[in-house]
């Protein structure tokens, strides 16, 4: 089929739109600072490893990353832990309000973060929280919360009441019920959950930067650090580019078979 | 269905919580802030709807609010068709597919300030690729100088950051289409637009409205990918809705427009996305079936 | 419309360590009314694929008339599937005229077919409607509309076309399928694994097991002479039942019982027979059948005398007759008992397939002939 073998050659040609400049970046991170300024090569003529060296021997970059995990996973538990009981309620209850408030909950992932800038700044300095991990991952859990309640609903939807019923004719009780039986059942919807949780966590930087001072500042905000008096190190930056691109290249690696079904099955 | 209000209150109730928490208590401060004029801590002044005229007479708000939309227009344009062409090119099983799902899902993991030194290292005329070989072409090219290098530019990188999400989120409506209904119309020499238009759309429609508002709510508040890539530059011709808010809020502590500023931002975002939705929802009639009469 | 004949077709699926079909045979006439009959896994979808020009066969020719048609080759094919594939943003007329559209027939002459297709199959009424605003049975209607609109149509398959349908409406569709082949004088293969459907609908039958077909006969043959002991177990309800015997000097033995006279060479046999050519009565001496019988069902009653299924185990194999209940006496079961067959209906069966050879029964206890 012709128009297929078409359709096909666009999406080779836009995988090559996404590589060329992600291999750009890892060209930058080989060479050196001198040698970037020199002129243009297309292929590192004499590639090196130092500024990933110059990373790995500064303990700035190790807090920062360690940083940034912390308030990616502190933020994924939180929403899951609050969401899955949330769902839960929405996909099985209907009570006064149900839907005005599954709606209102949608809206928050509809409000800009340079909106709550300034509140946030304010109120996580009042209660003490500024410049902590949990301070971001609190704030981040606006936007991941309801992506959560919103995703783990469509997949406790599909997952029929009759197990409930059964269950509670089983005569399980209901902890027993929804611990050992019902959360395994909505397993892959909880690892698509977690998957977009950590994802949007992690790509996040207005928040998380304006939330944190000298002590909880996530790796992407160092990276900036490196524009020094002298100028910018462009190489040791696509290196810290590169270092921050790994972890997202993980997750997507270990869900790539669940990536399309959790799309399908789920809402988003 | 059960109706025990008691319990089910109790499964929300830590949602409820946490939202209030982070984001009523906030947003209730900003429409606290946006009514009153704060000179220091003790000093406050009740001032109404002043700061919301002003903001609208401001025409840097209403700059930013042209471009913001032109903006959005222009990538839902792009993105929402490239997207579906790319999730209808995509293989539908073999050794290949993970491959490529792996690869254009990268994009969105990436932090998004990452994203706009990617292309500012790669699209810079000195020392980035791209500006390199345009310049090399013959085309004068310079994104942090001409207003029109850097809107390119800009699109450019946002195509390439999140055109991804619409063909994964298409892409898996189109797997779930059996397998029958295009063995139907191959059997009934449908056309391949035929074969979209007819049997693929009617099924990708809810999946294709997820993946309009999604984009639509992200670009409207598009802030750190252009404020890495070209600072809002060349001038202000770059600089949108969200940019000029946190110049006003952090940058002059201009607490009262700011606040104002973020009520109505938040109130164009809200006011958008229910036009889109209740559009689309209202009008869910499908293809006309004789508007293609070969008469 | 048009002959259809299959060469040595074969399949296998990529990876897959069996072919699917392995050299299908079958010659199917002009205007028949044909089903493929099999379990899950016989390789009829595969076959009907192949039909229809989304599988390629490695092997194997597939012409339609005398022309051979190859992969990739447009064929005048319509099908009809599980459930009701019909285009869910156009209106029940769009989707009938869809297929003449695209072959560019002007609007009268569509209107024309439509309402004369529509007409046929009593769904005049819903033209107007939408497909989300119909019942599944009322959608598989217009989806059998479909698939017959086009008057150059060669040959409409029609996958398990009853599988979506609620039960009690399946036999409605069925007679009308069965009205319009007939009336239009269609040529129409029938996949099914229900064989109640396949022999009621079509004229003739291909029982598929294993990528093969096994046989190709009309119910009655089939069920009178099945070629392979899968085809007795498979049609009939009960299936064909079957007994150990021996051929011995032109003699049919059951152990140590004559059974009767046989021309076929001398060595291990089954015995098949259909319920209704056996009957169980009391024990009457010792050249009898013995056999227990262990469940009886009545089926339907006479004037007070009921009919039905005896079910009885002989010889360790289990085997049904259809007869008069009350025969045997009214005894506390399971009983001893006596079966009388009537072997020159049956047939025998070596390595499962159907031995050629003339069988005669028992007269005063001798082998006749």
């Amino acid at each position: 089929m012709n128009t297929t073998m078409r359709a096909r050659w666009y999406v080779y040609a836009y995988c090559l739109y996404l590589l060329v400049p992600l291999y750009w970046l890892v060209n930058m991170s080989l060479r050196t600072r001198g040698d970037i300024t020199a002129g243009l090569e297309v292929v590192p003529l004499n590639p090196t490893l130092g500024n990933f060296a110059e990373i790995f021997t500064n303990p700035v970059w190790f807090t920062a990353l360690g940083n940034s995990l912390s308030y990616v996973v502190i933020n994924t538990i939180i929403s899951i832990l609050v969401a899955v009981p949330a769902a839960y309620v929405f996909s099985r209850y209907r009570f006064l309000g149900d839907r005005q408030l599954f709606f209102w909950l949608l809206t928050n992932r509809m409000a800009p973060p340079a909106v709550f800038l300034l509140p946030f700044f304010q109120l996580y300095s009042a209660i003490g929280l500024f410049d902590t991990p949990l301070a971001v991952a609190l704030a981040h859990c606006l936007f991941t919360v309801p992506l959560a309640v919103w995703i783990l609903e469509g997949f406790i939807s599909n997952v029929p009441v009759e197990i409930d019923e059964m269950a509670r004719i089983d005569g399980h009780s209901f902890v027993f019920f929804f611990f050992r039986l019902f959360l395994p059942m909505i397993r892959g919807g909880i690892g698509v959950t977690v998957f977009f949780c950590f994802m949007f966590s992690w790509v996040e930087l207005l928040l998380a930067r304006t939330l944190t001072g000298s002590a909880a500042k996530p790796i992407a905000v160092v990276m900036t650090r490196t524009i020094s008096a002298s100028g910018i190190d462009w190489g040791v930056l696509a290196a810290a580019g590169v270092l921050t691109v790994l972890p997202g290249l993980v997750v997507v690696w270990f869900v790539r078979r669940h990536l399309v079904k959790g799309f399908a099955m789920g809402r988003v | 269905m059960q109706a025990n209000t008691n319990k089910a209150w109790l499964g929300v109730l830590p949602v409820v919580l946490l939202v209030a928490f982070s984001a009523v208590i906030p947003l209730m401060t900003v429409v606290n802030y946006s009514v009153q004029d704060i000179f220091d801590v003790q000093t406050r002044v009740f001032v109404g709807f002043d700061w919301y005229r002003e903001t609208l007479r401001d025409p840097r708000f209403v700059d930013a609010l042209l471009r913001q939309i032109l903006f959005s227009s222009l990538i839902l344009v792009i993105e929402i068709p490239l997207g579906i062409v790319l999730a209808r090119g995509l293989p539908r099983e073999g050794r290949l597919l993970p491959l490529l799902l792996v690869l254009l899902a990268v994009p969105l993991l990436i932090p998004w300030n990452v994203v706009g030194m990617i292309w500012q290292i790669f699209a810079r005329p000195d020392i980035g690729l791209l500006g390199a070989a345009v310049n090399a072409a013959g085309f004068d090219y310079n994104f942090t100088g001409v207003v029109t290098d850097a809107w390119v530019t800009l699109i450019a990188m946002d195509v390439w950051h999140w055109t991804s999400l619409v063909t994964l989120l298409t892409f898996a409506g189109l797997t779930a289409i059996p397998g029958a209904c295009y063995q139907a119309a191959m059997l009934d020499d449908a056309s391949r637009w035929q074969v979209f238009w007819y049997v693929e759309f009617p099924r990708i429609r809810s999946v294709l409205v997820i993946a309009v508002l999604l984009r639509l709510m992200d670009s409207l508040m598009i802030y750190t990918e252009p404020f890495v890539l070209t600072g809002g530059g060349p001038g202000n011709a770059t600089t949108f809705l969200s940019q000029y808010l946190t110049s006003m809020a952090v940058g002059q502590f201009d607490v009262g427009p700011a606040a104002a500023f973020s009520v109505l931002y938040f109130l164009v975002i809200l006011l958008l996305c229910w036009l889109f939705y209740t559009s689309v929802m209202g009008s869910s009639k499908g293809p006309d079936p004789y508007d293609e009469d070969g008469l | 419309m048009a002959r259809i004949t299959l060469n040595g077709i074969q399949h296998r699926y990529p990876g897959a360590p069996d072919a699917t079909l392995k050299g299908i045979d079958l010659v199917i006439n002009d205007g028949e009314a044909h089903a493929l009959l099999g379990g899950s896994g016989a390789g009829k979808t595969t076959l009907l694929n192949v039909l229809s020009g989304l599988s390629e066969a490695f092997a194997g020719e597939i012409c339609f008339d005398s022309k051979v048609v190859r992969f990739g080759e447009r064929r005048n094919v319509a099908q009809v599937f599980q459930f009701p594939v019909l285009y869910e943003g156009l209106d029940v007329r769009g989707n009938l005229e869809f297929a003449l559209k695209n072959a560019g027939w002007k609007r009268g002459a569509r209107h024309e077919r439509v309402a004369d297709i529509a007409a046929k199959l009593e769904i005049a009424d819903l033209l107007n409607r939408r497909p989300k605003d119909l019942t599944l049975f009322q959608k598989q209607l217009v989806a059998i509309g479909k698939a017959l609109v086009r008057p150059d149509i060669a040959l409409v398959l029609l996958d398990e076309p009853l599988t979506a349908v609620a039960p009690a409406t399946k036999w409605r569709l069925r007679v009308m399928l069965k009205r319009i082949q007939r009336s239009l004088g269609m040529t129409m293969i029938y996949v099914t694994h229900d064989q109640t459907e396949a022999l009621t609908f079509a004229d003739r039958i291909s029982v598929m097991d294993a990528g093969a077909i096994i046989q190709t006969d009309t119910a009655q043959a089939l069920y009178e002479r099945p070629l392979h002991e899968h085809v007795g177990y498979f049609i009939g309800s009960p299936g064909m039942s079957f007994l150990n015997t021996r051929v011995q000097d032109n003699q049919l033995w059951l152990a140590d019982t004559l059974l009767g006279s046989t021309d076929a060479a001398p060595g291990l046999y089954k015995l098949g027979f259909r319920p209704e050519w056996a009957r169980i009565v009391p024990l009457n001496d010792d050249h009898d059948i013995v056999l227990t019988v262990e469940r009886t069902r009545i089926e339907h009653s006479d004037r007070g005398v009921p009919f039905g299924l005896m079910n009885a185990v002989c010889d360790g194999e289990r085997l049904h007759t259809r007869q008069q209940l009350n025969e045997v006496g009214s005894v506390t079961l399971p009983a001893q008992a006596a079966l009388k067959i009537d072997i020159a209906r049956c047939s025998l069966y070596r390595d499962g397939w159907r031995v050629d050879g003339l069988l005669g029964g028992l007269l005063d206890g001798h082998a006749v002939g």
